[in-house]
């Protein structure tokens, strides 16, 4: 912990984290009921930042402000589950293939090493067009395509600790599979997987956004790339609304760069130097 | 010393590559926006709507439209009659038409198109609607086609087939894989198409040998963009000189603009919220899940009360588009119908929910039943008009489950009946039988649920009598009072509320072009006629100033890039000296 | 021995590939037909003789047995927007995706390399800390959102689209010059995205060299730190750091996807985005196919070429 303090990059991204998360936790306190309602909404559109609302209006005339904030959940839970679901399998694949030998092994390794290679957002891309829209279809197609390199550094480090002499002890005195990576492997692995984790937060959300902006996201939901989207497609950049266009992609930024610079102090803090 | 010279070097680089290369006074082009891709320029193939009007540009069709009052007039034919039992109809090809390489344009060239077309599957594949009545169609000689069909048709001259020239097409032996890019392509059009870069543009040169006369300027360019937002913009700057199937968003954006002009029309589209009457396939199999209260016309009507079509219009659309009524848009004039004081459903929640308690659906906690709403994803109408659906539905105690989903979902979930409402929209021609036709038992699909192309799935025996009367009734004030009597049966049913019919928003540089001919002459259309007008009758500015280019943009980059790899180049020998004299 | 065994590998990768491709667009349900008709005068006969051209009517093991065989022909399938063989549609899209993604790789190898070696000589300076924090900034920053800043920034000083203005005289050098005219934006965004990982990644991997025991022998040996540096460490912390521009080929074409949507650049990025909204499944399939495929060749390439150029990799 102390440790961890000492980087104080690390620390302003944890600060900013603690932000977002607070807003969009409390976003149904922040935003009046009917706000982002379209149907209720009686502001003009396009309004420049000005008193009324300080971010300026979108195309149905929504405060900016208040979309940015409702977005944050949303983009924040893409970015969470399917981070969660990446480092998942990561775990479980890199764990399997560097436990098992033989021929599991082998073809976890062949498969790992051929998601590893694809281009993960062209195939991200193509799973949200064939799939229903939806949240779950973004989480998924993230998910799915972004756990190999996890995979390959868990198996990396089970491979390390299988190696080591007080795991071959334990198993000769009879420890079974079970027990050498429940007690040995895993709790070796978990500081690795947390930097993961915290890294692939940051590319899920970048990687939502992405989607969002191409139209596959989920079209009923507010979030910063579903914002983006509705820029694009409403001619904010014809109209020059920077107002509508620059508070969801600087949120973004912030986010990811909260999010990778823990990760960062994160690293630094399990593997210390030599 | 080498320092300087790269210095040198690079600061020369950036001069050229600021400096404007010279402009000479070039061609008179008119330069447009397509924002649709182009699927093919085999006429025969052609299937999306940019295609076919570039087809247009370059094939003239047996008769065409006027551009004032969309009358039909002279196209490759000058002269047309029907026998006394109207199964036979002449036409008159007269001489002195030609093709863009001078050949004549003969009769010969008429029947060997429609014979391609009734001999040959793939040729049918884009326009193949309209010969399926034929049975044979001969030229006698160069001056004459008669066409026979097996039952009366009244749309024989509203045959929207380009004719190609016989003298090029009969070497073609593999029709489905010919793409049509033997630059220049021989037509009949005002225009002859000349290069095609796919994805990027299409350019046409004025056809001089065009019979109407040849067109005012010299070249029109069709240039690809990805969204209407970058179109809208280059409008703005000058780099194209016309756009259409602009969002009222961007319309606004130009007002004002130096040097643009806009042109709100009359649009050819209509949408439409679809409401499941209990679907069924031809042979009357039910498919699909729709909900069954839906079957019952009393709800159908209530719902269609429900909805407030005037604040669909005015938050969706901006006011650009007029409320839904019948089929026909009112473009079309005569054909359009618009529902008496008795007929209407006029916008009223409470009678919609007296109506919904007399049916038999009683609130329980404030609802009545749930409806899906099926819309597609990405679609601005769709994403907003849902919104207030919401809304006008839980007045009535309906709830609604907006589903937003992507095109190819939407098809499906409606091919197949899996929605109780959905958003759909079909373009009409100026002959109404099509979108009328596509309302008949017959367009349902079969029993292996395959091969139906309505998407609504109504099925009344008053309806396909009068569309069955219509369709051989050729004395035209007769026509247009049963087609209106479908129109107000099919309001009356309501298997669908049509909700608006969009006007088509374009905009185009007056300072480089200074007239358009619309389609029709009062709010009418530019572009997506029926008809190639607009392109054909532009008239260039009489000083029609080629826009001038911001090269100054490229120069400050070059200058940038330049002193970037001065400065390594400086940095790195620098460095280098320090560490030789130290050594 | 090990080189069969790379070349099995990619090849059992080029072949998964091809499966995964087939199947993924062809398990949904919906009609391709039906999507391509819509909202048009259409009759049931048209329909089915459409569904017969693109071999739909088939059963499903056939589509994919005539699909393989035609694959390994160098025959993609016809794509339904165009009309026309995808692996046509596909190739005349690849130059201008070359010129933009060439041009921007080029660039941010360059710039990349160089700011990293910068950053890590420097270690701890304002400069290194400067240089890691935009980079880290811009890695963050989704690159079709630059892109559409790009172009609201500059306004009316670069073109809004495409690669070339259609009245543009045909000679080279004008057309040359209205070419780069157009292509400064695009690569400018794929640049600044791409850059910062070519920063990161060269900044750590001299880091790591300058640990090395040989160099503390060199400096042990009386050689000044700058020349033990230039001539030992950057040369061998280069090496990964190139490998890595060939590994990361799928994060370029990633940019490209969403640069050119944003700059409607005529390549293969944004036939991707016109295959999304149809959807065409038959170009999605043959442009993942493709790219896939590329990045499989790609990673090849830069497993050999390591092996070649760093005699201490041992076959794994």
């Amino acid at each position: 912990m102390s440790r961890f303090l000492a980087h104080r990059a690390g620390v302003a991204g944890a600060v900013i984290l603690v932000v977002a998360a607070l807003a969009a936790l409390l976003a149904p306190l922040l935003i009046p009921a009917d706000a982002l309602d379209v149907t209720r909404v009686t502001d003009a559109p396009w309004q420049p930042p000005g008193a009324g609302h300080w971010l300026g209006t979108d195309h149905t005339g929504r405060s900016v402000a208040l979309l940015v904030v409702q977005g944050a959940g949303t983009s924040l839970f893409v970015g969470l589950t399917a981070a969660v679901l990446a480092v998942g399998i990561g775990t479980l694949v890199g764990i399997l293939s560097g436990h098992f030998g033989g021929l599991v092994a082998g073809a976890l390794l062949r498969v790992t090493d051929f998601f590893l290679v694809l281009p993960g957002l062209v195939l991200a891309i193509a799973l949200s067009t064939v799939l229903p829209r939806g949240l779950g279809t973004i989480v998924l197609a993230i998910g799915l395509t972004s756990w190999p390199t996890t995979a390959r550094m868990v198996r990396a480090q089970t491979l390390t600790i299988e190696a080591r002499p007080f795991v071959e002890r334990a198993r000769a005195l009879g420890g079974g599979h079970g027990h050498v990576i429940g007690r040995h492997v895993l709790p070796s692995v978990v500081p690795l997987v947390l930097v993961n984790a915290t890294l692939a937060v940051a590319s899920s959300i970048v990687a939502e956004s992405t989607l969002a902006f191409l139209g596959l996201g989920d079209p009923t939901r507010i979030s910063w790339g579903a914002m983006l989207h509705q820029a694009q497609l409403h001619g904010a950049v014809p109209q020059r609304a920077w107002w509508f266009l620059l508070p969801p992609g600087v949120a973004i930024v912030v986010v990811v760069l909260a999010f990778t610079l823990v990760g960062r102090a994160l690293e630094a803090v399990v593997t210390p130097k030599r | 010393m080498r320092v300087k010279a790269c210095a040198l070097l690079a600061i020369a680089t950036t001069l050229v590559l600021a400096t404007p290369p010279a402009t000479a006074a070039g061609p008179v082009i008119l330069k447009v926006a397509i924002v649709q891709q182009i699927d093919s320029l085999n006429p025969f193939l052609a299937v999306f709507q940019s295609s076919t009007e570039i087809g247009r540009l370059m094939y003239d069709s047996l008769t065409a439209y006027a551009a004032d009052d969309q009358r039909v007039t002279e196209g490759i034919a000058n002269r047309w009659e029907p026998s006394a039992d109207k199964l036979t109809w002449t036409f008159t090809v007269p001489d002195g038409k030609k093709w863009s390489d001078g050949q004549p344009i003969t009769a010969q060239d008429v029947a060997f198109t429609y014979n391609l077309m009734l001999t040959n599957e793939v040729a049918r594949t884009a326009n193949g609607g309209f010969v399926a009545n034929f049975s044979s169609v001969t030229a006698p000689d160069d001056r004459t086609v008669v066409i026979r069909t097996k039952a009366p048709q009244v749309t024989m001259l509203a045959l929207d087939i380009p004719v190609v020239p016989k003298h090029v097409w009969e070497k073609v032996t593999d029709l489905k894989n010919y793409a049509n890019d033997q630059m220049p392509v021989v037509g009949s059009g005002p225009f002859v198409l000349t290069e095609h870069v796919p994805g990027q543009f299409i350019k046409l040169k004025a056809n001089k040998n065009y019979w109407r006369g040849a067109p005012k300027y010299d070249e029109l360019h069709f240039v690809y963009f990805q969204n209407s937002d970058a179109a809208v913009q280059a409008l703005a700057k000058g780099e194209v000189d016309l756009v259409n199937r602009m969002a009222p968003a961007q319309f606004d954006s130009l007002a004002g603009k130096d040097g643009v002009t806009r042109n709100k029309a009359q649009g050819r589209r209509f949408t439409e919220l679809l409401i499941n009457p209990g679907a069924q396939t031809r042979t009357g199999e039910p498919i699909g899940n729709g909900n069954p209260a839906l079957k019952d016309v009393r709800v159908r009507r209530a719902i269609a009360q429900a909805v407030d079509l005037d604040a669909l219009v005015q938050r969706v659309s901006l006011g650009y588009a007029e409320k839904g009524s019948g089929l026909v848009p009112p473009v079309f004039g005569k054909w359009h119908w618009e529902p008496d004081a008795q007929q209407l459903h006029r916008f009223d929640p409470a009678a919609a929910n007296a109506a919904l308690d007399a049916a038999g659906y009683p609130r329980k906690d404030g609802t009545r039943f749930t409806l899906r709403l099926i819309g597609r994803a990405g679609r601005a109408y769709d994403e907003q008009a849902s919104e207030y659906l919401k809304r006008s539905m839980s007045d009535v105690g309906i709830v609604l489950d907006v589903q937003l989903v992507s095109d190819n979902q939407l098809n499906e979930m409606t091919t197949v009946a899996t929605y109780d409402l959905a958003f759909s929209g079909w373009a009409t021609n100026v002959d109404p039988d099509f979108i009328l036709g596509l309302h008949t038992c017959a367009q349902r699909p079969g029993p292996d649920g395959k091969g139906g192309t309505t998407d609504a799935y109504f099925c009344d025996e008053t309806y396909d009598q009068l569309y069955a009367r219509q369709l051989s009734e050729f004395d035209e004030a007769k026509r247009v009072e049963i087609v209106k009597q479908m129109q107000a049966r099919f309001y009356d049913q309501v298997p669908a509320v049509v909700l608006a019919y969009e006007n088509a928003l374009e905009g185009y540089r007056s300072d480089h072009f200074a007239h358009f001919t619309t389609q029709p002459a009062q709010g009418g259309v530019i572009m997506a006629q029926n008809g190639v007008w607009g392109y054909y009758l532009a008239e260039p500015a009489a000083r029609a100033e080629q826009p001038s280019r911001g090269w100054y943009g490229l120069g400050a980059f070059a200058a940038a890039l330049g002193s970037m790899v001065v400065a390594i180049v400086v940095a790195t020998r620098r460095r280098k000296a320090t560490a030789g004299e130290r050594e | 021995m090990r080189l069969i065994g790379r070349l099995a590998g990619a090849a059992l990768s080029l072949v998964m590939v091809a499966v995964l491709g087939f199947f993924l667009f062809r398990v949904v349900p919906g009609d391709p037909v039906v999507s391509m008709t819509r909202g048009r005068p259409t009759t049931a006969a048209m329909q089915a003789e459409l569904r017969t051209q693109f071999g739909l009517d088939r059963p499903l093991h056939e589509q994919f047995w005539n699909y393989f065989t035609a694959l390994l022909r160098g025959d993609l399938g016809t794509s339904f927007t165009f009309r026309r063989p995808v692996a046509d549609v596909i190739g005349e899209r690849l130059g201008p995706t070359l010129l933009l993604v060439g041009t921007a790789t080029v660039i941010a190898v360059g710039l990349g390399l160089w700011l990293g070696v910068l950053a890590a000589w420097r270690r701890d300076s304002a400069f290194d800390r400067a240089t890691t924090g935009v980079s880290l900034t811009l890695w963050a920053v989704p690159t079709f959102w630059l892109g559409m800043l790009l172009m609201m920034a500059t306004g009316e000083v670069f073109p809004s689209r495409g690669m070339r203005d259609t009245d543009t005289a045909p000679d080279f050098f004008s057309q040359a010059l209205d070419i780069g005219h157009h292509l400064v934006l695009p690569s400018v965004t794929l640049v600044a995205v791409v850059c910062a990982e070519y920063v990161l990644v060269m900044r750590s991997s001299l880091l790591e060299e300058m640990h090395a025991p040989y160099l503390t022998t060199a400096r042990a040996k009386g050689l000044r730190d700058d020349l033990v540096r230039r001539r030992h460490a950057v040369p061998n912390a280069v090496l990964p750091a190139i490998t890595l521009v060939f590994l990361r080929f799928g994060l370029v074409v990633a940019g490209a996807i969403t640069t050119e949507t944003v700059f409607s650049w005529p390549g293969l990025g944004l036939l991707f985005y016109d295959a999304l909204t149809g959807p065409d499944y038959f170009l999605l399939q043959g442009l993942l196919v493709v790219t896939a495929g590329a990045v499989v060749v790609m990673n090849l390439l830069a497993d050999l070429l390591h092996g070649v150029l760093d005699p201490r990799v041992k076959v794994v």
